[in-house]
């Protein structure tokens, strides 16, 4: 395989760059679904910390995205 | 088979040069944040003028109750009230900048408002995060403040021995501490890159998929839209968190309370 489509390889990064964060998302959505089940006194702290972490999961996807955009 | 995305419809990677001020270049973004810093600074002090014990204004009053929940976040992250309120001017300015910042990359008439300079077109307008060095600037700002707070807080020795804490005499301390330095590098450019990569990302995504649905590019972006906003209100939150961790991490003495090692195990993502 001398050339390989460019289209092709976006498409590629685009899906295996999003199974990790999607992952991650969803990991942090189950723990988060099981401690607000433990203790529902706490939601408000426990969903905050829950946004930082997917800011951070997230912010992996960003980075595949820009990748994907800019080359 | 797909068409190409539409990377020739997206923003260059660097911001393009309006005009030169003596020898300094000024940049589209720059041109943008400072007109958004002009902007927050009338808010504000438009609703500190508006203020009083019985609020009459009901905007002066949505603004305070904003100060009070971010407040109220960063003493539970600070633990104490005094150290808080010492930091609390800084964090809170960075979280409304860069909210207003990312915010403003969605308006109409940004990025899409050119201009001819020197023969090429360059948009009038580009948001202030969508430059990587926008972003690099806001790190070293809020990294500085870390370590001067940490050297004044815990002095020049715990300040070191932050990093080369156990015995000295032992190889693996130097290692560690090697590590640890080279981590306090890697915050920089996680802190710059994550901002700089999701707002960026997300703006050329915008444009991407408007250029796929062609004449419904208004109806394909809207929903994208809404994930933008959501994702610009959890960076700004994410940044000003993650500079209020480190402050808390480096200056206490070692032992870091359990509400943080959430934030500082994913800091190095």
């Amino acid at each position: 395989m001398n050339h390989v489509d460019p289209a092709f390889i976006k498409g590629l990064t685009i899906g295996l760059g999003a199974i990790g964060p999607a992952i991650g998302v969803g990991l942090v959505g189950s723990s988060v679904v099981g401690a607000v089940g433990r203790n529902p006194e706490i939601q408000g702290k426990i969903l905050s910390t829950a946004f930082i972490m997917i800011g951070l999961v997230d912010a992996v996807f960003a980075f595949v995205l820009l990748i994907l955009f800019t080359t | 088979m797909l068409p190409f995305f539409a990377s020739s419809d997206a923003q260059p990677l660097a911001p393009q040069i309006l005009f030169h001020l003596g020898p300094l270049p000024f940049t589209n973004s720059m041109l943008f944040g400072i007109i958004g810093a002009i902007f927050l600074l009338g808010l504000f002090g438009m609703v500190a003028k508006a203020t009083q014990l019985w609020p009459k204004s009901r905007f002066a009053f949505s603004v305070e109750t904003l100060v009070e929940t971010i407040l109220g976040l960063l003493l539970e992250s600070f633990g104490d009230r005094k150290k808080a309120m010492r930091h609390f001017p800084l964090l809170f300015t960075l979280f409304v900048f860069i909210l207003i910042n990312n915010l403003s990359g969605l308006l109409p008439g940004v990025d899409s408002i050119t201009l001819g300079v020197a023969g090429v077109s360059v948009s009038l307008f580009r948001s202030w995060t969508t430059d990587l060095n926008a972003t690099i600037a806001m790190a070293v700002l809020s990294l500085g403040t870390v370590h001067y707070y940490a050297v004044r807080d815990i002095g020049v020795k715990g300040y070191i021995h932050h990093f080369f804490s156990g015995n000295l005499k032992n190889p693996m301390t130097y290692f560690i501490g090697l590590n640890e330095l080279f981590g306090e590098i890697l915050r920089l450019v996680t802190l710059s890159l994550r901002l700089f990569g999701v707002i960026y990302g997300g703006e050329a995504l915008l444009s991407a998929i408007a250029s796929l649905a062609g004449n419904f590019g208004w109806a394909a972006t809207l929903p994208v839209m809404f994930l933008e906003i959501f994702v610009s209100l959890v960076q700004a939150y994410l940044f000003m968190m993650l500079t209020a961790s480190y402050i808390v991490m480096s200056t206490t003495h070692g032992e870091e309370s359990e509400s943080h090692e959430a934030v500082a195990a994913g800091a190095g993502a």
